[in-house]
């Protein structure tokens, strides 16, 4: 499509790329990496004498954990699009009054400790019964993802042009069509950065899921890592292998999603 | 799916280039100013409530912890007195409290100069489309999959002073060891490498779609007026990124702030404080220790949240501004 | 007529909002049959901080045992042991607490004080045959508080390779200065010294507390010059490179990978490493930790505690404690202390492991010589004074100050936050 693509730019593409992913590699080779070697000094650059345990362990005991939290990840995508995206519509382009004042809430609202969070809704779950629950857990994990997801949204919705809107409303359409059918096609690019967000933020809570989840059957991979963190031990080999494990299924979801955004950015870029 | 939405929204702005001459002014006004509050309130009616629902409860919680005084048994049975601000005095008066602030400082700042330059490069870089362009973007959001305590636990692992991957690199350059993580001098710059290379993706990703929102159309206009690659860089898309690049700025602040699980995971916040921030030492003083001391927990809580409060002032302004230009 | 249109789309906007409030609210409501209530009917929960016994494990199975044995079946729940104070404190808070929780010891008196544990007086468990030592830790004003479930303490694992090639002999190793000439020895043999681990956490205070109380120090007053004496050991094992720097920064688990490399002479850990130790294929040995100026410095112990929290339902109290005798029973400490590499509380069930495992000897003799941390009445004074105990480690290990001042800042602030 494009005429040309220097190879000199991948080429500083992968550089960058290996560059910052250096610390993943390092998970990796402590993952592979015999207990009795891990500590040795100067490090071993690969794991010399491989150890699949950490990974033996994982697979046997974990698979149960990812599901869930591929659910919980998902849950939460779409529950604060369907919130965050009506919101910030309203507050970039129907101009509500008091909208500074939302704003400001929705700010500060990020600012509670995650911690205490969890504490205010222990008691409240436990009133409602939601305790140990995979929609528990999502209605959670989506409290950090709501503001920042409304706060995005406005802020790229509140670059479309109003003629966009003024034609919709020209052509009959109310508020809720315009938004369905003009806002939120034209925000795609914003839906898929909250929704990113929102499901990798729902895949690596931690404090939500132990303080709200850690009873049940049900739990996500982050608590069960904490299968290898004894009271008196850590098992850094399974730790490691859980998230290298932990973090497969979602890089391809990642990079399947970065494909539908790069090949609906070239289709939109093809001109009227 | 891809394909129909593209053309959705072709077709909508294809109307909206016909509409623009037809005059809107049916209706009478004030009616329609009314009715345009009800609407807009209607969508946002469903994020107040939960807000309501989820927030308030919370934010409660955290100012009445701060202004009474809990022991663990007071948390239990729920009576402890009502001290006013003896929570925030002590807190003031502690010695941790003027190193905190400055290192709160410095953190935050440094982190976010960094991770948004850093950001915006490699967004502007990765915008260019090349071969395996969006592959290697979509690799770089995988720090973000990685749990916390495995991420920043890598880190300690790499800047381990006898053992870690780092030192020894130096050490074959010639340079001696560096105690990153345990000497008071270079704690705080190492949980900032840390956090800094945490938040690239964030800043990529966000920074990233901000420019597939510009139009083509304004590049092939600047194009033709002769601009080069860093002057079309400058002139048209930081101007037209400030939206985006100042909530990106904001929330990269208020995250920043909020920061505790890395620093607290590569050093505690030490040694002899040497990184603690406001948001480790309310962690320290909450749940550091056997006995919980939630109540100066929660004050020092607060004060980041004020201190969140100022930025946010300091940004809605500037928008208030940029909506009356 | 536009307006009546609009007016429309609002009420379908206003009709989806609505559905999908309700639709979160249905989710909600009917995921509610599966939290936790404590009071339905034979069902007892159970808390434990050993999240990584999945249910196939011994313990779990030994826990499904004694339930089945009382009668009832046990949900029981693994946590994250720091995570498990605080998940104690909420549920008490909301009167949601476990029929049992196991829990690190120093935090039984910070329970104790919260109120959500019964004495054991009130909840009939029985403490006969526990030594006094281990159960000290439980004992708030004269009341007990629960039955430790095995006792853990640190003690000094050597490389024998290591040491043998350094000349050292380690029964020359009586106190601190012939600890010291060791190390000088085994570092001039171009190896390293010893590994321990001084982080800023509990486990730093822990690990310290067997030099400290070594040198005859006391709790209640960091800054004396016995206090100093301990500190100044380290630092200067430090400062010399008898002990690496990443000491600062070791957890325990750290400090054991060092040892577990096979450079180390010494390294300071607990009984939990025994398994670990032989899986690493070293040749080893255990020496007590010597005293300043004599063997067998006093240890602290580790390990956890049964405890039963208060109930609105006190007739639970008895199948509680049904459950928990089960546990603590000769067979079943034996049993557990094995699974968890710990040491039992009564000589009874110490003669046997001992004698199924010879090697526990010296864990024994380390365990009798041991005390908890919040005894000696300290209860929940312990853990600020703890905190700063740590922080001067901290300060003078990492050069910040001098061992007499950091200790000296230590005491003044552990004393304004006893007040």
């Amino acid at each position: 499509m494009n005429g040309k693509r220097p190879w000199w730019k991948t080429a500083i593409g992968i550089v960058l790329t290996a560059a910052m992913l250096f610390p993943v590699y390092w998970m990796i080779n402590v993952s592979l990496t015999p207990a009795t070697q891990m500590r040795k000094s100067p490090p071993a650059w690969f794991p010399v004498n491989a150890t699949f345990e950490g990974y033996q362990a994982v697979l046997s005991q974990q698979l149960p954990f990812l599901a869930t939290s591929l659910v919980v990840g998902l849950g939460t995508v779409v529950l604060t699009v369907a919130l965050a995206a009506p919101a910030a519509y309203s507050l970039a382009k129907l101009r509500p009054r008091g909208r500074g004042a939302l704003n400001f809430i929705l700010l500060i609202a990020q600012m509670i400790p995650g911690i205490i969070m969890a504490m205010g809704f222990y008691a409240i779950y436990l009133n409602l019964g939601i305790l140990n629950t995979i929609p528990g857990l999502i209605l959670a994990d989506s409290t950090i993802a709501v503001p920042f997801g409304v706060l995005i949204f406005t802020a790229f919705m509140s670059g479309i042009p109003n003629e966009l809107m003024q034609a919709a409303k020209i052509d009959g359409a109310g508020s809720w069509r315009t938004f369905r059918s003009v806002v939120m096609p034209v925000s795609r690019n914003s839906i898929v950065t909250v929704s990113l967000f929102a499901f990798l933020w729902a895949w690596s809570d931690f404090i939500f899921a132990s303080t709200l989840d850690s009873g049940g059957s049900s739990k996500p991979i982050t608590l069960g890592i904490y299968a290898y963190i004894g009271n008196n031990n850590q098992e850094w080999n399974s730790i490691m292998a859980t998230a290298v494990v932990a973090s497969i299924p979602a890089a391809v979801l990642l990079v399947l999603a970065q494909r539908y955004v790069a090949a609906g950015v070239t289709a939109g870029a093809v001109k009227d | 799916m891809a394909v129909t939405q593209a053309a959705g929204t072709r077709s909508v702005r294809g109307t909206g280039g016909a509409a623009r001459s037809a005059s809107p002014g049916r209706g009478s006004r004030p009616r329609r100013r009314r009715s345009g509050q009800w609407a807009a309130w209607a969508f946002l009616a469903p994020v107040v409530i939960y807000m309501v629902a989820f927030y308030a409860y919370p934010l409660y919680r955290n100012l009445e912890l701060s202004l009474k005084d809990y022991t663990v048994r007071a948390f239990v049975e729920g009576n402890a007195p009502f001290v006013w601000f003896d929570n925030y005095v002590k807190v003031f008066q502690n010695p941790t409290f003027g190193p905190a602030l400055l290192h709160t400082a410095l953190f935050t700042v440094i982190s976010i100069v960094f991770q948004f330059g850093l950001g915006m490069a490699l967004a502007v870089f990765f915008f260019q489309n090349f071969r395996l362009s969006a592959t290697l973007r979509a690799l770089f959001l995988v720090p973000w999959l990685l749990p916390l305590i495995v991420s920043a636990s890598t880190w300690s692992w790499m800047l381990n002073s006898e053992s870690g991957v780092v030192n020894s690199v130096l050490e074959a350059f010639g340079v001696g060891q560096v105690n990153w993580l345990t000497s008071p001098q270079w704690a705080l710059t190492s949980v900032i490498i840390a956090n800094i290379w945490i938040g690239i993706p964030f800043n990529l990703v966000i920074l990233y779609s901000g420019l597939q929102n510009i139009s083509g159309d304004i590049y092939e206009a600047a194009a033709l007026d002769g601009a080069n690659g860093w002057q079309k860089f400058w002139r048209v898309t930081f101007p037209l990124l400030r939206p985006v690049s100042a909530i990106t700025i904001l929330l990269g602040l208020v995250y920043t702030l909020k920061v505790f699980d890395i620093i607290w995971i590569m050093t505690r916040g030490g040694p002899a404080n040497s990184s603690t921030t406001f948001a480790t030492w309310s962690y320290q003083l909450g749940f550091g220790s056997v006995l919980p001391d939630f109540s100066p927990a929660a004050a020092v809580g607060n004060l980041l949240i004020i201190l969140a409060l100022i930025f946010g002032l300091i940004y809605i302004r500037t928008q208030r501004k940029q909506d009356l230009t | 007529m536009i307006t009546r249109v609009r007016k429309g789309r609002l009420i379908g906007a206003a009709v989806v909002t609505a559905a999908v409030v309700a639709s979160l609210a249905g989710c909600s409501s009917s995921g509610g049959s599966g939290g936790d209530s404590s009071s339905s009917g034979g069902s007892y929960t159970f808390w434990d901080p050993y999240p990584q016994f999945d249910a196939s494990s011994d313990w779990a199975k030994l826990i499904d045992q004694c339930g089945s044995d009382a009668g009832v079946t046990i949900k029981r729940t693994g946590y994250d042991t720091t995570d498990l104070t605080n998940k104690a404190l909420l549920a008490g808070q909301q009167h949601n607490s476990p029929d049992l929780l196991l829990v690190d010891n120093p935090v039984v008196s910070t329970l104790a004080d919260a109120g959500i544990l019964t004495t054991t007086e009130e909840s009939k468990l029985d403490t006969t045959g526990i030594q006094k030592n281990i159960i000290n830790a439980g004992i708030v004003d004269g009341k007990t508080y629960g039955v430790p479930i095995g006792a853990n303490t640190l003690a000094l694992y050597y490389n024998k390779a290591v040491l043998s090639a350094a000349g050292v002999d380690v029964a020359s190793i009586t106190d601190w200065d012939s600890l010291t000439a060791a190390l000088a020895k085994v570092k001039a043999a171009g190896k390293k010294g010893i590994t321990f681990s001084a982080i800023g956490t509990e486990e730093g205070s822990f690990q310290f507390l067997p030099w400290f109380w070594g040198s005859g120090a006391d709790l209640m007053k960091l800054d004396s010059s016995k206090a100093v004496s301990a500190l100044a050991l380290w630092t200067d094992w430090v400062q010399k490179g008898y002990a690496p720097n990443s000491v600062i920064n070791n957890t325990q688990t750290t400090s054991w990978q060092e040892f577990a490399t096979g450079d180390f002479a010494f390294g300071e850990n607990g009984t939990w490493q025994l398994g670990n130790v032989k899986k690493a294929g070293i040749d080893y040995g255990i020496l007590n930790i010597p005293g300043a100026s004599g063997p067998n410095a006093p240890v602290p112990t580790g390990g956890e505690f049964m405890t039963i929290p208060v109930q609105k339902d006190t007739a639970r109290y008895a199948t509680s404690a049904k459950i928990a005798k089960c546990l603590t029973s000769t067979a079943n400490f034996v049993k557990t202390d094995n699974t968890l590499s710990y040491i039992a509380p009564t000589e009874a069930a110490q003669k046997q492991q001992v004698e199924q495992n010879p090697e526990l000897g010296p864990w024994v003799k380390a365990v009798a010589a041991a005390k908890g941390r919040t005894s000696d009445n300290l209860g929940t004074k312990y853990p600020k004074i703890s905190q700063q105990l740590w922080g001067a480690v901290q300060n003078a290990l990492s050069g910040t100050k001098s061992p007499e001042d950091a200790l000296k800042e230590a005491q003044t602030a552990a004393a304004a936050a006893l007040k």
